[in-house]
């Protein structure tokens, strides 16, 4: 009892006077923009046990949802700059100034690990009278209107796949707007959407089993999970210039977090992504690891930026110029 | 294949049996505190068996959804507050039950029509899973938006005295569900400008403060007349009281797995129309409804509890959560290095047995618990308001507050409180406030999916709907609900 | 069709004040999109917000044709000064939650909601209201890991204390 009073006065005193201890000398506070369950969710509460082995304090993770992540970043924000709030975020921070939905991005943090990249499919029903992106595209100009793509709203991975095809090749087709890409895959087993750019992860399973039938990966090359479905670049090279592109998984801290604490976290988090673990979750829900820090990962960070929102503009998707904010066309 | 040892795998591990114990036991607690949720609970257990094997990991978790379900009925019945939003309607008998001094009763009674519930629930997971998936899978948006109209038309059975004051109070619950940045366009809606409206308001919030806070004031008008004094005999329902109530709770039960299995509709909305069920067919209540009627505290019970079977439904054969709880499972799942889909059933049946096995024992649990520690939990209302009212009123503060760790959240609830605190003075329903914020999104956005997949052409919606005959039945059951409600019925049936 | 026939003491108010609420919710629900399409984003708040303004004019005009009660009064029955003490108290407490902390917010409004309400001795309140704050926060923040806001209490070195003492 004497050395737990002794213990809360001493912790008293402690705050009167800040000192410099050793970072992290208690609990961390971990702030995941979307809710409970989704990808964003899932990946960080899978890395995170194995940063806190490094770090060697607890990482008291909690969902700060809605405004399409951004009032969990602006309570990332609004935290003070010591290292002891992260914000465990997806893409959709870089899109908000273009998108009218607030003025703070990643800009206003520094990244700590871009952990991953997810891949876009594109997925129909088995039942569909096409196999392949041209006959795809061959059906739709044959029948204008008639086919629906399930999408998440604008600034969505399904949104921006579909402006990259429009970019190529006008198509006309129906955007439902859904929730998240597991309601809009469900509605697409269901029959309510016929086609659905999708991240690979989130379709995979049903794939699998037959309930759903691929189109095209929508990147360069194609993934070990589905080796016969054909890379988008097979049928349509078109396409090169605008790939690799596909949402992400990240770690950040506010901007002017001091260097050693920036250090220690970036150090734990590199640790956690290698975990046998981690990779193996992250292969079989097929996400490509990046791992990226530093400058590497501000460099991925901006490129995506400057891609993704000019996509966006050119598509009449974005509400406002990415010039005003300084974002230049790639 | 070898079903029976996975079944009964939870009962013959001492630490699963265990786990699954201190799960439920936990789980009824975190059920009725305000702010504390079932889905906060799992997303924490997350983190916390993260090295554990996934067998004790889904135990626990499993443990905690069943008790967490029942658990809100506690604080609905003794406080008027509803611990989840599933309690609702069980608010709505169970509180004037305890003002009578009989909440051990209701409790009593509330515990064993959960368990039939829960029962029925699991039934349907073990025995009908792929039946009832194809047909959740089946729902269009068109289907969606009939049963949320299905779930609004409830205001007419929640309003008690005054229609349009429960017509006011639904639209605004509505409107109340629309504020924040629309998810389908992200444009703003009713945000004025504030950043902290965005997020839109959280609709614990809402109903602590209706519930809750609004409560607490109201009993501030009487704070010095002594507590009523509860009877402790009669908790334990006899089999004549439960075998009288079994058949309105099979029906609310089948309601409640259904509604479960849908995936974006849970134990909430179907606990509000097993209620406005119960109103319909029970033609000679004991007490009239909202005065204590032992059946509208049996339709929402055995119906929320069994959403929990439901749920797993989509979840067990599609990997497709049947609600947010199963949602996380599906993630645990995933970290536990499972992939969650179609294929997890024909993979690893195992996993789904077990999960049957878990959900049966937490259900017994559940029973074990529920009834034993209902005199001490009823000695709560005994205690002086004096002092039980400042606890409450701490208790709704750091509920909303836990909700999304945010103070915007108090704000509201207090708003909330306070409006509801005049509405209640004034003669206006809460329930259909919170039933207006429930149904909101589904009916929005429902109608909007359905309306844009046939751009924006009215009629060709009409025609989807007459020629689906899934769409139909649910459009038939709307009007037969609306007939039944109207005065014309009722001379009709008067003759 | 109430049974009630005449009017509470500020009915008529609050009846008006939801009326002219509703209004304004119309307007601003037609400010999302106008009468632009079937399915903009604006089309059922507008629907909705109609359905408000109908109902509270219906329950205005029964309002209305009710004749004011006499023998209720604003100050005993609809307001007492033990309700206004109460929510002003929970203002307060919002306000001082993050630059006081939980634990001596909590502690303050207990004791003070508890001493006003029962008028017993100041030593019992605290009691209580320790007690009480305690188990909250056992509860909420070391088993639900439910971070309240710390204000002045450097809560995050108390826990890392406890738990070094494992």
């Amino acid at each position: 009892m004497r050395t737990f009073l002794g213990g809360v006065i001493a912790a008293l005193t402690m705050a009167a006077t800040p000192v410099l201890a050793d970072y992290p000398e208690r609990e961390i506070q971990g702030i995941i923009q979307w809710g409970a369950g989704g990808s964003t969710d899932v990946v960080s509460r899978a890395v995170t046990p194995h940063a806190e082995e490094v770090l060697g304090q607890r990482v008291i993770m909690q969902n700060v949802t809605g405004g399409v992540g951004a009032i969990g970043l602006n309570q990332a924000e609004r935290a003070a700059a010591d290292g002891y709030t992260l914000l465990f975020g997806a893409e959709n921070p870089l899109l908000y100034k273009v998108m009218g939905l607030g003025q703070k991005d990643y800009s206003d943090f520094i990244p700590i690990n871009v952990l991953a990249r997810g891949v876009p499919i594109i997925v129909t029903r088995p039942d569909a009278p096409f196999d392949t992106f041209p006959e795809l595209i061959a059906y739709i100009e044959e029948n204008p209107g008639e086919l629906r793509f399930g999408s998440t709203g604008p600034g969505g991975l399904p949104s921006v796949v579909t402006a990259m095809i429009n970019e190529k090749t006008p198509i006309d087709v129906t955007a439902v707007p859904y929730d998240g890409d597991g309601p809009a895959l469900t509605a697409l087993q269901g029959g309510a959407v016929d086609v659905m750019p999708a991240v690979l992860g989130a379709a995979i399973e049903a794939i699998r089993a037959g309930n759903l039938k691929p189109i095209a990966i929508f990147d360069e090359e194609r993934v070990p999970q589905l080796p016969d479905t054909p890379a988008i670049t097979e049928t349509n090279p078109e396409f090169a210039d605008l790939l690799p592109w596909g949402p992400f998984f990240g770690i950040f801290v506010k901007q002017g977090t001091p260097d050693d604490v920036v250090a220690k976290l970036t150090e734990a988090f590199q640790a956690g992504a290698q975990n046998p673990d981690f990779l193996a979750l992250m292969d079989g829900r097929g996400f490509r690891m990046l791992s990226l820090s530093g400058a590497e990962a501000q460099d991925f960070l901006d490129t995506w930026q400057r891609q993704t929102a000019w996509i966006l503009h050119d598509a009449e998707i974005a509400k406002n110029s990415p010039e005003e904010f300084g974002i230049e066309r790639p | 294949m070898d079903i029976l040892p996975n079944l009964l795998m939870p009962l013959t591990h001492l630490d699963l049996l265990a786990l699954i114990a201190a799960g439920t036991f936990a789980g009824i607690y975190v059920g009725a505190i305000p702010g504390l949720s079932v889905t906060m609970a799992v997303s924490i257990l997350i983190s916390f068996t993260f090295s554990w094997d996934v067998y004790p990991a889904l135990a626990l978790m499993i443990g905690i959804y069943m008790g967490g379900v029942y658990g809100g009925s506690r604080t609905a019945i003794l406080l008027n507050i509803p611990g989840a939003p599933s309690a609702i309607a069980t608010a709505l008998d169970g509180f004037p039950l305890a003002q009578k001094g009989r909440a051990g009763e209701a409790i009593g009674i509330v515990t064993v029509v959960s368990f039939i519930g829960g029962f029925i629930g699991i039934f349907a997971l073990a025995g009908l899973a792929p039946v009832l998936s194809d047909f959740a899978l089946r729902f269009q948006p068109r289907d969606f938006m009939l049963l949320a109209i299905m779930g609004i038309l409830l205001v007419g059975s929640l309003s008690g005295g005054s229609l349009t004051k429960g017509v006011f109070a639904g639209a605004l619950g509505i409107g109340i569900g629309a504020v924040g940045m629309d998810p389908l366009t992200v444009q703003d809606r009713f945000v004025f400008g504030l950043d902290e409206l965005r997020g839109g308001i959280s609709f614990v919030a809402v109903m602590i403060g209706m519930f809750g806070v609004s409560e607490a004031l109201m009993q501030l008008h009487n704070v010095h007349t002594p507590a009523v004094r509860q009877k402790i005999d009669g908790i334990v329902p006899s089999w004549a009281k439960v075998r009288k109530h079994l058949p309105l709770g099979l029906q609310s039960s089948a309601i409640g797995t259904v509604v479960g299995a849908l995936p974006g509709t849970g134990g909430d909305i179907a606990s509000l129309m097993a209620y406005d069920q119960a109103k319909r067919v029970t033609r000679n209540p004991e007490t009239p409804f909202g005065e204590g009627a032992v059946e509208g505290l049996v339709a929402p019970e055995a119906a929320n509890n069994a959403a929990v079977g439901g749920a797993f439904i989509p979840m067990m054969t599609l990997g497709i959560p049947g609600d947010a709880v199963t949602a996380i499972m599906i993630g645990a799942l995933f970290i536990h290095g499972l992939n969650p889909g179609p294929m997890l059933m024909i993979e690893q049946p195992n996993m789904f047995w077990f999960i049957v096995g878990s959900l049966a024992l937490a259900n017994c649990f559940m029973l074990l618990f529920g009834l034993t520690g209902i005199r001490l939990f009823v000695k709560v209302v005994e205690l002086p308001r004096t002092i039980l009212l400042p606890v409450i009123l701490v208790l709704s503060i750091v509920g909303a507050y836990a909700i999304n760790n945010s103070l915007t959240d108090v704000y509201w609830m207090l708003g909330f409180g306070v409006l509801g605190y005049f509405m209640r003075l004034y003669g206006y329903p809460l329930a259909p406030v919170i039933l207006g914020v429930i149904l909101s999104r589904l009916l929005d956005d429902n109608w909007r999916r359905a309306i844009i997949s046939t751009r924006e052409d009215f009629g060709a919606m009409l025609m989807g709907i007459f020629t689906s005959p899934l769409s139909l039945t649910l459009l038939l059951a709307v009007v037969m609900i609306l007939v039944t409600n109207s005065p014309w019925w009722a001379r009709w049936r008067g003759r | 069709m109430d049974p009630k026939p005449t009017r509470r003491p500020g009915e008529l108010a609050f009846t008006i004040f939801l009326a002219a609420a509703s209004l304004g919710l119309l307007w601003s629900a037609y400010g999302i999109a106008g009468f632009e399409a079937l399915s903009s984003p604006g089309a059922v708040p507008m629907a909705t917000t109609a359905i408000m303004v109908v109902s509270a004019l219906v329950v205005l005009f029964e309002t209305l044709r009710r004749p004011a009660g006499r023998i209720q009064t604003l100050r005993r029955d609809i307001l007492p000064p033990a309700v206004i003490v109460t929510i002003a108290m929970i203002a307060l407490y919002a306000l001082l939650l993050r630059p006081l902390g939980f634990i001596p917010t909590s502690l303050l409004f207990l004791t003070a909601m508890i001493w006003f309400l029962s008028r017993r001795g100041l030593l019992f309140c605290l009691g209580v209201a320790f007690g009480t704050v305690l188990l909250i926060w056992l509860i909420f923040r070391m088993v639900f890991s439910v971070l309240m806001p710390p204000g002045i209490v450097p809560e995050g070195r108390i826990v890392a204390f406890l738990m070094s003492l494992f």
